[in-house]
């Protein structure tokens, strides 16, 4: 135990004395206060009052078998069998030898007898029952993680509840260190050179735990956690690592990162802390000036909104709670607007937190994979959708949908879109692939590949946000598309700064140069779409048209299309 | 004034008791004189002369218990005595018992006033 002991050994125990007669329990009252703080009960109901109330704080009760109003068997029976208060061992005190066999059979853990032994005696009994009693559930994991010294991660929370349960008025910070990349330092300098960073990090944190009757734990490859005396300023210990780095090198640098969530009275979940503390400290992976991240509630509200969305989703699929909205698209070339086409987008009316944009999801989707799911709807929703207004209004009007760089990744791609034509009866015309330009970025020839594929197979693909990251004149090159569409900041922008408007003209002229048409998105308003119309834009779509509609509402569109 | 030597003299094992109260005269003595106060032989006395011997035994316990812990040999030998009988609830002259703890009691009594 060396140096984390020290919170062990400073934190007061109680000792809770139950004895009606009053010399008794005096004498006994003075050897146990040698070590302990005491509490005196003279009777059982008078005990179990405390119990009830103090019951967390005590780590042994004395008890007297003989007693008027309860009596020690009557509130042994009640201690055992409440959950709360089972855990306080018992020793009983005795000059019977019958009342022993009994006691033992009820829960009791030790004896003492009358007269009273020694006070040594005494004190040493009362200390092994302690230390039996708050190891009993550590000893079953191992304590030490070999590497470094520190305790293991099971056994770091047991100590946390000894050290909850005895020390009420306490203040605790829960913190996660962690070394950003420090697979890398294993792979560059080697294995031992690694170890040695983690039993430095290791041997700062155990002395820090000393100073701040804290304990420190290596709980995975280079994460620590820490629990000690809540602190504002986190600098000290920050700079002390950084130290104690430096002397093993001067020249690997290590961004080493410390987490912090200070412990509220509520908090129960030991882990729940931690995982707060961690991140925190995720908050700050590779920015290597911030060493230091405390945890807020805003963190935990995103993180857990996120969480919930991608928990929900599924259900959201399965109870229809996603809808594909239609948002048109005009021809602007002619003498009045024609509609030509429509895109897709999805809404999803969640049951709890209402209408949820896509900038909420989608991104949050395409990290896990999820995305995949939503596009397939998509496809599906939009298909059945062309079907119908082709059946019901004679009009064909193709529908863009979105291709999210993760698809591009899918082998069954192909195969899954193909099936969902052939299921309405649709050809590929009638479905336009919207793809962006950071697809490109990730994996160029695979998006080459498949564009080339679906394209022979007449898909229209649509360049998507166009000028929004790092456009590359290589990809316009290099993949064939068919349409390009303006990123909507550049029409936000070009009746207000210049320099979108010139943009907007250069890609006209991209476009032009390829032969294929622009779309402008996000247009609001009478002047904008002036403009664009004189810049030479074929395809509007925006407000100053319509919004993105349900489906019910835009079958009014393509009703007015097919009566004109 | 009470000391532990007289205590001794009376005939109590004033090691033991010393020991076990952490060798704290003061302590040890306060607990003497509290005890000196009990009203425990008046009880016994009281429920014997009623015959119940249930009563009776529940004293005769709680005054041997705390002359044991204070090792009042002379009081605590035929109350410990009486108290085994009581507990089988033999038919024996408990007023000579009696007697013989009260006249130890008187000298004890003596000793502390």
């Amino acid at each position: 135990m060396e140096a984390e002991k020290n919170i062990f050994e400073k934190v007061k125990r109680y000792v809770l004395i139950v004895e009606d007669e009053q010399i008794n329990r005096e004498l006994l009252g003075a050897i146990v206060s040698e070590r302990y703080e005491v509490l005196y009960a003279a009777d059982g109901e008078e005990a179990w009052n405390i119990i009830k109330e103090k019951g967390q704080i005590i780590s042994v009760m004395l008890l007297d078998l003989v007693m008027p109003k309860m009596d020690g068997f009557e509130l042994m029976k009640k201690v055992m069998e409440n959950e709360d208060t089972r855990h306080i061992p018992i020793i009983v005190l005795t000059s019977e030898k019958s009342a022993e066999v009994k006691s033992l059979n009820m829960g009791a853990s030790d004896f003492i007898t009358k007269p009273y032994d020694m006070p040594e005696v005494i004190l040493a009994r009362i200390n092994r029952i302690i230390e039996h009693s708050e190891n009993r559930s550590i000893i079953k994991s191992t304590e030490r993680d070999e590497l470094t010294g520190l305790f293991s991660r099971n056994f770091f929370y047991e100590y946390i509840l000894v050290i909850r349960r005895l020390n009420e008025d306490r203040e605790m910070d829960a913190i996660a260190i962690n070394i950003d990349h420090f697979h890398l330092i294993n792979e560059i300098y080697g294995r031992n050179y690694g170890d040695m960073v983690l039993k430095t990090i290791a041997k700062t944190l155990k002395s820090y735990a000393r100073e701040n009757d804290g304990i420190a734990a290596r709980v995975e490859a280079d994460t620590f956690y820490l629990y000690a005396k809540h602190r504002d300023d986190y600098g000290d210990l920050s700079s002390r690592i950084g130290e104690d780095m430096n002397e093993i090198s001067k020249t690997v640098h290590a961004h080493v990162r410390i987490g912090i969530y200070p412990e509220k009275k509520t908090d129960t979940d030991i882990e729940n802390m931690f995982d707060r503390a961690k991140l925190a400290c995720n908050t700050i992976r590779g920015k290597f000036r911030e060493s230091v991240a405390f945890y807020n509630d805003e963190l935990h509200e995103n993180v857990f909104f996120s969480e919930r969305l991608i928990h929900d989703m599924y259900e959201g699929i399965e109870k229809k709670q996603f809808k594909v909205y239609f948002q048109p698209k005009y021809d602007i070339q002619e003498n009045e607007p024609v509609l030509r086409s429509a895109e897709a987008l999805i809404r999803w009316q969640h049951p709890e937190f209402g209408m949820i944009s896509p900038g909420a999801f989608i991104s949050l989707f395409e990290e896990n994979g999820l995305i995949q799911k939503i596009d397939h709807f998509i496809w599906k929703e939009a298909a059945s959708n062309v079907r119908k207004w082709r059946d019901k209004y004679g009009v064909t009007l193709p529908v863009s949908v979105n291709v999210s760089r993760i698809d591009i990744y899918d082998p069954e791609i192909e195969s899954r879109i193909m099936n969902i034509l052939n299921e309405f009866d649709l050809k590929p015309a009638d479905l336009h692939l919207e793809i962006t330009e950071s697809a490109y970025a990730d994996n160029a020839e695979q998006l080459v590949e498949m564009v080339r594929n679906f394209r022979k197979k007449g898909f229209i693909i649509e360049m998507d946000d166009f000028g929004a990251g790092y456009s590359s004149l290589n990809m316009l090159s290099t993949v064939p598309i068919d349409v390009l569409k303006l990123d909507m900041k550049f029409v936000r922008n070009m009746n207000k700064d210049e320099k979108s408007m010139r943009m907007i003209e250069l890609i006209m002229d991209i476009a032009g140069f390829l032969s294929v048409p622009v779309v402008a998105e996000g247009v609001e308003n009478e002047e904008q779409y002036r403009l664009l119309k004189d810049a030479g834009c074929e395809l509007i779509q925006g407000y100053y048209f319509s919004k993105p509609v349900p489906p019910e509402e835009f079958e009014e569109f393509v009703k007015k299309l097919a009566d004109k | 004034m009470l000391t532990v030597e007289a205590l001794k003299e009376f005939g109590a094992d004033t090691e033991t008791g010393l020991a076990r109260c952490l060798n704290k005269e003061e302590l040890y003595l306060k607990l003497v004189k509290k005890l000196a106060e009990s009203d425990d032989l008046t009880k016994l006395e009281g429920a014997i002369a009623e015959n119940n011997l249930e009563a009776a035994f529940n004293a005769a316990h709680t005054l041997k218990g705390v002359t044991a812990n204070l090792s009042l040999d002379p009081i605590l030998v035929p109350t410990s005595e009486m108290t085994e009988h009581l507990r089988r609830g033999d038919d024996v002259d408990y007023n000579s018992y009696l007697k013989e703890i009260r006249a130890q009691w008187e000298k004890f009594r003596a000793l502390v006033s």
